[in-house]
């Protein structure tokens, strides 16, 4: 399990493209191909400890779950940490510096 | 009723910044959980949002007429709109609501995810500005191959 972070500021708006790894399978499709229900339920990001922008996900988005957003008020070289946590509760956080 | 729920929700995004990281402003799973078990888009969209008027026409959907790849639909959300809740569906899985995206306040509206689509149908987009206005947008989306999910 990993998660790709990029995050770019041009003029004042931080531009962030973000891939995280889930199979994203709900109860339908689980039973469908017989394997266990895992997704991530909740993802946010934040800068300086301040939420920028945050999520809350389910089984209907793709698998590795793909997301870009925008948002004023960072500066370059600022970092960005991003935090996930699955149907299981299981958290994973990861950062990148604002570039 | 709408009001005060909307001025709550600002409270508990303020009070989250200064609990300890981790902590998210607003599980819209823990809140809604109605809405995520919905099969269609209306009831989706009532169970989180209650049946107030919406305005239309502000909020674009990027979206391509033909997605091939039914397992990863790639959709944008655009808007000059202050928006601070934004949720989407789609009528093409076995229940409707996808993700609720929530902006901070220096938030711009230039968001995109991708989602799986089994069929054509529509994607719809409902979003609460920081006005306490409810927002909406609905587009087709043809699927020439579905997506996994049932």
């Amino acid at each position: 399990m990993s998660m790709k972070i990029k995050a770019k500021i041009k003029k004042d708006v931080t531009e962030v493209k973000l891939l995280l790894s889930s199979p994203m399978v709900g109860k339908e499709e689980a039973e469908l191909k017989k394997v266990e229900v895992s997704y991530i339920t909740h993802v946010t990001a934040k800068v300086g400890g301040k939420v920028v922008w945050e999520a809350s996900t389910g089984p209907f988005l793709s698998k590795d779950p793909y997301f870009m957003f925008n948002f004023k008020g960072a500066k370059a070289g600022d970092e960005l940490v991003v935090e996930t946590i699955d149907d299981k509760g299981k958290t994973e956080s990861s950062k990148a510096a604002i570039k | 009723m709408k009001r005060r729920k909307f001025l709550s929700l600002g409270a508990v995004a303020a009070a989250a910044t200064v609990l300890p990281a981790g902590l998210s402003a607003t599980d819209f799973r823990a809140t809604a959980p109605k809405a995520w078990d919905a099969p269609t888009s209306k009831e989706a969209i009532e169970a989180m949002f209650g049946s107030a008027a919406m305005v239309d026409g502000q909020i674009e959907i990027k979206a391509p007429k033909l997605a091939e790849n039914g397992g990863a639909v790639p959709i944008g959300i655009k808007s000059k709109l202050d928006l601070a809740v934004i949720a989407l569906f789609q009528d093409a899985n076995p229940r409707s609501a996808v993700v609720v995206f929530e902006l901070g306040e220096g938030g711009v509206v230039d968001l995109q995810t991708k989602i799986k689509m089994r069929k054509t149908a529509n994607v719809t987009i409902v979003a609460k500005g920081r006005d306490g206005k409810l927002y909406s947008a609905v587009q087709k989306v043809e699927v020439s191959i579905g997506g996994c999910g049932g």
